[in-house]
């Protein structure tokens, strides 16, 4: 035998050795022994508790901030901070134009004015809040009329008045009643859809009645506006905004001004969510893990029951490369078997727990490769150590166990 | 290649580049029997069993030609197996100095001791050791595909293998489906599949019932008789021992010639 004409043997037979193995241990795989169905559904019990767990912290998530999503994504919410010694008056009016003026970034803004009292209609009585505001309220809170209409700009003076949907409920009202409200008489104009309370928002449309703001004197011998709501434009750029529309009211106020932004808290949010999610990960990793511990026991036993083929194999000349690469083989079908099967196991169980939790499905798209390759480098990571094992073996050491 | 030549080779076999020559000469012409296959020199082997050692093999030297046959015997227990396992290379002497074909294998990389055992040696065990999951066809092939033959090719010439034996119409069976003998006679087609220079038996009639054992028996004497294998039987059978001619004892650690 010349040398180059071994190297190239060598190679061809290298080769060989892998392919050898591969269809060995699928033809094993093929009549599923015992041991393969227990390796088998290690892996595809870890692999699919990863990609359940996952997907459903995904989806928890998802619904968790679309609760959120449509109440406040681009607000800002601005008020005058309380400070003791300070006598002088908040605005009672804003210069809507001089703010748009001042502040671009901002879509509209609203000033509201608030002042909480019993309403009466036709021998109904219900407290409610009276909210002196302006026309564009309607559309920074996303307000929707079931009937009539809302204020106008040219409402300003009237004795108009919008009802939220608790308080038209329980006086039973239509468009065009009289509203009695502390010896004041006002015409209802609009009755508002209901809207989802937002512990966001300084105030529940619901158990509101909007008034114009110029109406407020009526009531207040002094009215201060209490907030300004407003919303942004771009909500990247919610922060400047934010600064802008604090430093023009400090201006034309002289009071200190706290602006908030509702989309930091959705961001905080976001972020619980996403430790959420990684704790579900972390529970099925661990998963993963004992799945393969698992696979790790089967090879070794299979090692164990396998000495005296071993044993044969070196005696016809089976290098120990070629016992791992069939240990190999055989772990890393197992593994590819079980991470597939798991993955539709865990897609199943995932689907069913959020349907039946009420959410809207949507696949992790992380899910997928992280569950498949985990569960794959698991199944390699513990199907080598007994093939490296199988491979050190003296021929005549696997031999003499009979 | 003359007779001359390769005892020249032979004296200066422990020069540089000898053991290469005397292979080739080997290899070339399989027909020649007064070459030296198997050179065992000063061989220990000892084992270790519950604290203690026990020295098996004790300078044990032996010369095997191309082409000779021989009987291994001894006691229970006395190393004749471990003289097997030693020769088969499934086992590495302590000491000593092994040379097959010329190489020294007590040395040699498990590697170059798998290829060798592939290509040079054919084993035939007391319990035959067939794969139970393979087919009987498949069991044959086993030491081609480890040779980098292509499946269809390894089953091509296991097929051969098989019919030389009269077993081709049991190649699908697997192992369990078959009789003893049948298993036995699988095992060497197995063995003879890689065309090795050398047969190592291992009590290969030790299972078996007599009509069957001779049947075996004459079948790996044919071989040695008609295509110049050489045979080495360990065996425990006097009257089996005796048909093989050359008769080789394992007492005490070491192996005596047996006359008579």
């Amino acid at each position: 035998m010349g040398d180059g004409e071994a190297r190239s043997a060598r190679r061809c037979a290298s080769l060989a050795s892998i392919s050898l193995a591969l269809l060995e241990s699928f033809d094993r795989l093929r009549c599923l022994g015992r041991r393969s169905v227990l390796a088998l559904s290690g892996i595809a019990v870890g692999c699919a508790a990863v990609v359940a767990l996952l997907n459903i912290g995904h989806n928890a998530a998802r619904d968790a901030i679309a609760a959120f999503q449509g109440l406040g994504a681009h607000l800002l919410v601005a008020g005058f901070r309380a400070q003791p010694g300070v006598t002088r008056p908040a605005p009672a009016a804003l210069d809507r134009t001089a703010l748009a003026a001042a502040v671009p970034g901002l879509e509209q803004a609203a000033p509201i004015l608030s002042y909480a009292t019993d309403v009466h209609h036709a021998g109904r009585s219900a407290s409610a809040m009276i909210l002196g505001t302006t026309a564009n309220l309607a559309a920074v809170l996303d307000l929707r009329l079931a009937r009539g209409r809302f204020l106008s700009d040219f409402d300003v003076s009237s004795t108009y008045a919008v009802a939220g949907a608790r308080v038209a409920r329980e006086l039973k009202l239509q468009t065009g009643d009289r509203l009695r409200m502390d010896g004041y008489v006002f015409e209802v104009v609009g009755i508002a859809a209901a809207l989802p309370r937002n512990p966001l928002l300084p105030v529940s449309a619901d158990d509101t009645v909007f008034v114009p703001i110029a109406g407020m004197r009526r009531f207040l011998a002094a009215p201060e506006i209490n907030h300004v709501l407003a919303r942004g434009r771009d909500t990247a750029r919610l922060d400047a905004d934010a600064q802008a529309l604090k430093t023009w009211l400090e201006g034309v106020s002289g009071r200190t001004v706290d602006v908030q932004i509702p989309r930091h808290l959705l961001d905080g949010l976001s972020r619980q969510s996403a430790t959420f999610t990684r704790l579900l990960a972390g529970l099925g990793g661990i998963s993963l893990l004992v799945g393969g511990v698992g696979v790790m026991n089967v090879m070794l036993m299979s090692v164990g029951e396998r000495r005296r083929e071993i044993g044969v194999r070196l005696a016809l000349g089976a290098r120990g490369r070629d016992i791992r690469h069939l240990f190999l083989a055989e772990a890393a079908l197992l593994s590819i078997a079980g991470a597939l099967a798991g993955t539709l196991l865990g897609l199943a169980a995932a689907y069913g727990f959020v349907r039946f939790s009420g959410w809207r499905f949507a696949l992790s798209a992380l899910s997928l490769p992280l569950g498949i390759l985990s569960s794959l480098a698991v199944g390699l990571f513990f199907g080598l150590h007994p093939a490296l094992a199988a491979a050190r073996l003296q021929p005549v050491q696997a031999l003499r166990d009979d | 290649m003359t007779v001359e030549s390769v005892t020249l080779v032979l004296v200066r076999r422990g020069g540089p580049g000898g053991g290469n020559l005397q292979s080739f000469a080997m290899t070339q012409s399989p027909a020649m029997t007064r070459a030296p296959l198997i050179v065992l020199e000063d061989i220990c082997r000892t084992y270790r069993l519950g604290g203690q050692s026990l020295r098996v093999l004790d300078h044990a030297c032996l010369t095997l030609d191309a082409g000779e046959r021989c009987a291994i015997v001894g006691a229970s227990g006395s190393g004749k197996s471990t003289l097997l396992h030693l020769l088969g290379l499934l086992d590495r002497p302590e000491s000593g100095r092994f040379l097959f074909a010329g190489r020294d294998m007590a040395r040699a990389s498990a590697d170059e001791r798998a290829v060798t055992r592939n290509r040079r040696i054919g084993f035939v065990f007391q319990s035959f050791h067939l794969l139970p999951r393979l087919s009987a066809l498949d069991n044959v092939a086993l030491p081609l595909r480890y040779r980098g033959q292509s499946r269809a090719q390894a089953r091509r010439q296991a097929r051969f293998q098989l019919q030389r034996v009269g077993l081709s119409d049991r190649a699908e069976y697997r192992p369990a489906d078959l009789s003893g003998g049948q298993c036995q006679r699988v095992a060497i087609a197995r063995a003879l599949a890689g065309e090795p220079s050398v047969i190592l038996a291992d009590e290969p009639t030790g299972n078996l019932d007599g009509a069957t054992a001779k049947e075996i028996m004459d079948a790996l004497l044919r071989l040695n008789e008609t295509h110049g294998l050489t045979l080495v039987v360990v065996t425990h059978d006097e009257g089996l021992a005796r048909r093989l001619g050359r008769r080789l004892r394992v007492r005490d650690g070491r192996v005596e010639e047996e006359h008579g």
